[in-house]
């Protein structure tokens, strides 16, 4: 499984391979999960939005993975 | 891909909370259009009369609640369940920065209607104007032109899917 992409500066997430790694499940069944609309999933997928931290960990929780397999924040110190 | 499969994959896209959004903000651009028609094709003496200027304003309400209550109608046909569920919390980031800018323009709005009100009040000799009850136009232009943004903004901050920016 890959690792949450740790080159960019931020928060940034592998949710897009862990979908895919999941049965190739969409963005609409993940959204369904975790109580969000399609596009919010979407603008989290390419770290336009850092969701909150309730929905972090039911992302999180649909892989059943702990958030910092899903999540990696990488700050510019 | 050709056009039709685009247009198909676009529709597919888009959230029915935007067709909505999109729908306000056509309807809202119809009813500004209207109204500077109105204006822009109104006699001196249409354009002084209070009279003509009520059944103006009024036609604007009538449209704005025919138009608004026909597309919540067709759409209400074409709507799965997504209506029907909270807004997310981006969703209410979204909206919330929508009445931000709507807000700004309507204050704006109002700080000119009042500044033009007291110009005319006053006879000032400069920035007289040639447009009779011109601060009552300047506030439904601000209305209409808020509400634009309230619906314009919150498309293009939930397409484009930044709204920290």
């Amino acid at each position: 499984m890959s690792k949450p992409d740790d080159n960019k500066i931020g928060i940034s997430n592998s949710i897009r391979t862990l979908r895919f790694l999941n049965n190739e499940m969409t963005q609409k069944q993940l959204a369904e999960h975790i109580g969000v609309t399609r596009q919010t999933v979407m603008a989290i997928e390419s770290n336009k939005y850092s969701p909150t931290l309730e929905v972090a960990f039911k992302i999180a929780e649909v892989f059943n993975l702990p958030l910092d397999k899903v999540f990696s924040y990488r700050s510019d110190k | 891909m050709n056009n039709k499969q685009k247009l198909i994959q676009w529709l597919q896209e888009t959230s029915f909370r935007e067709v909505t959004l999109s729908v306000d903000f056509i309807v809202t651009g119809y009813i500004s259009y209207f109204y500077l028609s109105q204006l822009l094709n109104a006699t001196p003496e249409q354009l002084a009369s209070i009279e003509w200027l009520s059944t103006v304003l009024l036609e604007v309400i009538v449209y704005s609640i025919v138009l608004m209550v026909v597309s919540y109608i067709a759409l209400a046909f074409i709507s799965d369940d997504e209506l029907s569920r909270p807004m997310d919390v981006r969703e209410k980031q979204i909206n919330l920065v929508g009445y931000k800018y709507s807000a700004i323009i309507l204050q704006v709005g109002v700080v000119l209607a009042l500044f033009q009100y007291n110009i005319a009040a006053q006879d000032f000799e400069f920035m007289q104007s040639s447009v009779p009850h011109l601060p009552l136009h300047i506030l439904v232009g601000a209305f209409l032109a808020a509400e634009l943004a309230h619906y314009g903004v919150q498309l293009y901050k939930g397409r484009s899917g930044d709204i920290y920016e």
